[in-house]
């Protein structure tokens, strides 16, 4: 369906890493920043003009300081986790579209053409000319797709948002191989949380995504922008699911108030606590780049996308397009950055009970409530009021602390 | 001809290019920060970190059989995920499900998920969720 095109690929590549690194190298300065404006103080001020240059002086800092290797380590383990934290991270952008994209065209599905009588002559058969002009418009479509530019480094990849689910989740890998490579007792119990952390969180994060899904009937993140910019953003169809998405993607993210496996107070480091130098950097750099990802499918999944009503909408140029999505996704880290700075850290057992107490049984209820009015044909503007109900609901049971301590003693 | 309906392997390759891209990063990043930083090793450096003790054992001890049980129910939930994927995306677009196999489809799933359900209450009613 698509010939790959290796200019724009090359070009794609070269342009969304340095922008990412640039982001990320930015970030830390701009939450440093954050951090001060919050806490009342000044933050990084020095290097530069207003400190903008600090990010430049940790790179190089980090890149000229020891590399500390400990005597008991496994050294190919200790080497390999922060190349995996990083390269996860970078790979998961490969599907997401950071601008003006089309959608890409379905092809015809030969099974649901009916057959028009026991005898088929393929020649004059009106389903058969009906089924070649479809896909003489496939191929055109197609054609259409491949010479305009996509602004998504691998285009029209019909896997989408899972492939971005099954590369974000091999992360886990690189924390708990950095925990039990640096045989430290505080990087053990780090890893060893944060990797049930991680795949606790993923659930609520896969089964939130499933109402969309059914909704737009495709997993491709260009589709599911385009779906949004008829019929308005997810975000007011689907309150309840971003809300889980949202929380959900925070765990992932490992930021506060989600950071248990970097709990200063109770674990040092947690599993980068035998980790210096440019291998630390390795490790923030994906975390970084994780929460640039978790913000960008925030915001296409449901909040639009490029799309927002009278500024950008369908016929809009491109530049347009990547400003509003860009502004979008600055919001939203500067949410992710506030959050942190204003909420304190839950409790191990009060992060797996919001996890498979709470987010789980949501997730379900908000999959069944879509696959009902799917399936009754109703509209589905119907969904905000049902969500926000289910949410009212679970508040009320929550605060009705008798009922649970019973339920919990009789056991 | 017909064509497959799906699976193409060519809009994988500027995948393959990126990770090839980024591994060789990762790979550059490493060696450069041993060759460039400095080494000066000494015996007490090179301990494992222990709030500044000298470490007591190994630190690859037995631990909580909780992680255990939490990666089992992982499993299950993660399991179940993968197979409403594909039924979340032919169920309700044109052209995916025919009509008369909409209603069995809808309550096939409904089922797959109520038994779930009952694995999950059993587990919560076992205490797996609890972390004391």
């Amino acid at each position: 369906m698509h010939d790959f095109n290796l200019f724009y690929a090359l070009a794609t590549i070269v342009g969304v890493f340095a922008v990412i690194m640039g982001t990320c190298a930015m970030l830390i300065f701009i939450e440093r920043k954050v951090a001060a404006w919050v806490q009342d103080r000044l933050g990084p001020n020095r290097v530069g003009p207003a400190g903008l240059l600090q990010s430049v002086a940790d790179g190089l800092k980090f890149l000229l300081k020891e590399d500390i290797i400990p005597r008991q380590v496994d050294k190919v383990l200790f080497l390999m986790a922060p190349a995996i934290a990083m390269c996860t991270a970078l790979l998961a952008f490969a599907v997401v579209p950071f601008g003006a994209t089309s959608v890409p065209p379905e092809r015809p599905d030969l099974m649901v053409i009916p057959v028009s009588g026991p005898v088929i002559d393929p020649m004059n058969d009106p389903n058969v000319a009906r089924l070649v002009t479809k896909f003489a418009d496939y191929d055109r479509r197609t054609a259409q797709y491949r010479e305009s530019y996509q602004f998504v480094i691998a285009p029209g990849l019909d896997i989408g948002i899972v492939f971005v689910f099954a590369i974000t989740s091999l992360a886990v890998y690189a924390i708990i191989l950095g925990g039990w490579a640096a045989n430290n007792k505080y990087s053990f119990i780090g890893g060893l949380r944060s990797s049930a952390q991680f795949v606790s969180y993923e659930i609520p994060l896969g089964l939130s995504i499933l109402g969309v899904v059914l909704m737009t009937g495709s997993l491709n993140l260009e589709k599911i922008i385009w779906d949004q910019t008829g019929g308005g953003w997810n975000i007011f169809v689907q309150p309840l699911a971003w809300l889980i998405f949202v929380t959900a993607g925070l765990a992932e993210c490992n930021r506060v108030p989600f950071d248990l496996p970097e709990a200063e107070q109770e674990l040092v480091g947690g599993y980068h606590t035998e980790y210096s130098a440019m291998k630390f950097a390795m490790f923030f750099l994906g975390e970084y780049t994780h929460l640039v990802t978790t913000s960008f499918l925030n915001v296409i999944v449901f909040f639009g996308g490029w799309h927002f009503p009278f500024i950008a909408t369908a016929e809009s140029g491109w530049l347009i397009k990547l400003l509003v999505i860009a502004v979008k996704v600055a919001c939203f880290i500067l949410f992710f950055m506030v959050v942190r700075w204003t909420l304190p850290r839950f409790r191990f057992d009060q992060l797996m009970a919001l996890a498979w107490k709470v987010l789980i049984p949501l997730a379900i209820a908000n999959l069944i409530c879509v696959m009902i009015v799917k399936q009754l044909g109703w509209s589905v503007w119907i969904l905000g009021p049902v969500s926000i109900g289910i949410l009212i609901g679970a508040a009320w049971l929550s605060v009705q602390p008798m009922r649970v301590e019973k339920a919990s003693a009789a056991m | 001809m017909p064509p497959e309906p799906g699976f193409d392997l060519s809009a994988y390759f500027p995948i393959f290019l990126y990770l090839a891209i980024i591994l060789g990063f990762a790979g550059t990043t490493l060696i450069l920060a041993h060759v460039v930083g400095p080494r000066r090793d000494t015996s007490v450096k090179l301990m494992p970190y222990e709030s500044g003790m000298d470490p007591v054992g190994d630190a690859r001890q037995r631990f909580d059989v909780k992680f255990y049980l939490l990666a089992i129910m992982f499993l299950v939930f993660d399991v179940e995920l993968l197979f409403l994927y594909p039924w979340a995306v032919v169920a309700y677009r044109e052209g995916g499900l025919p009509a008369f196999l909409s209603g069995p489809v809808f309550w096939g799933v409904l089922v797959f998920i109520a038994l779930l359900l009952v694995a999950y209450v059993y587990d919560w009613r076992k205490g797996v969720f609890r972390w004391r």
